[in-house]
């Protein structure tokens, strides 16, 4: 599994707090990408590119909130952190009921502001796995034959080959020809762990 | 004795009106006189002036006679005056005094015109206490504003600070890096020191002093706070500066308080509007009349029609949470300039509250 290496964005429209706050995570070896409004956030936007994004929720244009909501009518997966003045609680309250990963209020202590970033791109990633994941298990669903998928349907309900073999009409032998390609294709080694597979990309 | 005709142009008078010879007693006493005091005509006829006067008028004003008639020197004689009087009940109340000799009357005689100035005094201090209730409330709004402003440099020195320690705590210290931290550090420290700079200058400014400043000077006052409510406000603010405005003699800080006020109407009549196109203009100009004219107009829905002809009224407010004074706030401080403070609608939409002061000097000079 191929991925890029996670960026931090720091949007903010204040020049001091934006490249501090850059110099502060060079400090410990983390790269930020530093942008001074949400427009430019939003022209810059991949939604492939694994990080988080710390935005600072007032600013002049499109605030942040505003482009936090942008960000969920496109999907997009990136961690959000919202860093807010003094006084703007109820608007940091607003963006966490929206799905924000946390929020910090100025002027806020270092070590916070590194903790969770780091547990934003720690969300990130698992995410992003996870999806990816899914995205494999959709794959090779896809490539099942309709018989095998029947048969999938019904091992996943627990159904022995000889229940199988008579609810689909076939000889007890095919069955058990299918079962085994429906494990291979879906690279799965045992029932429990298909079972397991097929919720997952339900529930997503 | 005064004749019946001069007795019948005193009746008619709406002040009251009270002739005393050279001795302070009263030769006649008015209708109007007569329902301001309680007495009537016939009571007081004869009697000293002094009993419709408190302590410790009361007791010198004798003495006052005796002096002015001893040395010629006139103290209130044509010149009004604010002062106590009593009624025949007790009852103190403020008047606005008036006193003239009368010409040809030998022994000398005065008249004395009497104005009662309850609503007068009671209404300057109203508006004393709009302006004292007003002036904490703009205050508590400028410390928030300065707050947050304060909040961004600290903020940053805060972290370009520990990034310098990190720098430094590494196996290989990046002074280079270091070296950068501490710069920023000082240009943001200096950063918060003008932020507290312009505010000592909002806060100075004493009591009622006025003083000789440019628009651009207030312009520079305002900025500061007007910036930080419309970012507070997701608003985008304009100002726009003509250099041909005349200088003006004004308190400084109740300018900007007046000033803030009207702003922060604007930026609230915005609220409705989508963010992103919220737009207040601040213009600045010189009228045909030589006077300074600061207009701060916005694009929301306006001032409506049924409030027009009271929205300058103390505590008609249109919001859940205004106080009702910040116009009749502006208004007042216009009017103790000798401004005023007018509305239009703005086009294409909008409102525009007009902030005009006459020029601290002839409008000839340049």
């Amino acid at each position: 599994m191929k991925t890029k290496p996670a960026v931090v964005y720091v949007v903010d429209d204040d020049s001091g707090v934006r490249s501090s706050i850059r110099m502060l995570l060079k400090s410990i070896g983390i790269t930020a990408t530093a942008l001074a409004s949400a427009r430019e956030f939003l022209d810059a936007f991949d939604p492939e590119q694994p990080g988080c994004l710390v935005l600072d929720i007032r600013m002049p244009g499109m605030s942040g909130i505003e482009l936090q909501q942008q960000l969920n009518l496109k999907g997009a997966i990136l961690p959000v952190i919202f860093i807010t003045g003094h006084g703007d609680v109820p608007m940091a309250v607003e963006a966490m009921q929206h799905g924000a990963f946390d929020f910090l209020q100025k002027p806020f202590r270092d070590q916070d502001l590194i903790d969770r970033i780091q547990k934003a791109l720690a969300r990130d990633r698992e995410t992003r796995s996870s999806l990816h994941q899914h995205s494999q298990i959709r794959e090779r669903l896809e490539s099942l034959t309709p018989r095998e998928k029947d048969v999938l349907k019904l091992l996943t309900e627990g159904k022995q080959n000889k229940v199988m073999a008579g609810d689909l009409g076939l000889s007890q032998r095919t069955v058990e020809i299918h079962r085994a390609h429906v494990m291979e294709k879906m690279g799965a080694s045992s029932v429990a762990q298909l079972v397991r597979m097929v919720l997952d990309v339900k529930e997503s | 004795m005064p004749s019946n005709q001069f007795l019948a142009v005193m009746d008619a008078a709406v002040d009251a009106v009270v002739l005393i010879d050279h001795q302070g007693l009263i030769q006649a006493f008015n209708r109007a006189a007569e329902r301001l005091f309680g007495w009537s005509a016939a009571e007081v006829q004869g009697r000293n002036v002094s009993v419709l006067m408190p302590e410790p008028d009361r007791s010198a004003h004798d003495q006052h006679l005796a002096r002015y008639h001893s040395t010629g020197i006139p103290h209130i004689i044509g010149v009004g005056r604010e002062l106590e009087a009593q009624r025949r009940d007790g009852h103190r109340f403020p008047i606005h005094l008036s006193v003239g000799r009368v010409d040809g009357a030998e022994p000398p005689q005065f008249v004395g015109f009497v104005r009662d100035i309850t609503v007068q005094i009671e209404t300057r201090r109203t508006n004393e206490r709009l302006m004292n209730v007003s002036r904490m409330a703009t205050m508590g709004e400028m410390a928030a504003g300065i707050a947050h402003e304060l909040n961004q440099p600290l903020t940053a020195i805060a972290n370009y600070a520990r990034a310098g320690d990190r720098f430094l705590a590494s196996p290989v210290p990046d002074l280079d890096e270091t070296r950068e931290a501490l710069r920023e550090i000082a240009a943001e420290a200096l950063r918060a020191g003008s932020i507290i700079r312009r505010l000592r200058q909002l806060v100075r400014g004493g009591e009622d002093k006025r003083e000789l400043v440019t628009v651009t000077e207030l312009m520079e006052d305002l900025r500061p706070l007007a910036m930080a409510d419309a970012k507070a406000n997701d608003t985008r603010l304009r100002f726009e500066l003509d250099p041909h405005t005349p200088r003006l003699l004004v308190h400084r800080v109740q300018i900007t308080q007046a000033l803030l006020n009207l702003l922060r109407n604007a930026l609230e009549s915005l609220h409705g509007e989508a963010a992103g196109t919220r737009e207040i203009e601040i213009r600045c100009r010189k009228t045909q009349t030589g006077d300074c004219e600061i207009a701060i107009s916005d694009n929301g829905p306006g001032v409506a029609a049924e409030i027009l002809d009271r929205m300058f009224d103390p505590f008609r407010t249109t919001k859940p949470e205004g106080t009702g004074l910040g116009l009749p706030m502006s208004q007042t401080i216009a009017q103790a300039h000798g401004g005023t403070v007018q509305y239009q609608p703005a086009a294409p939409r909008g409102a525009c509250f007009t902030l005009t002061l006459p020029p601290a000097e002839s409008p000839h000079e340049d």
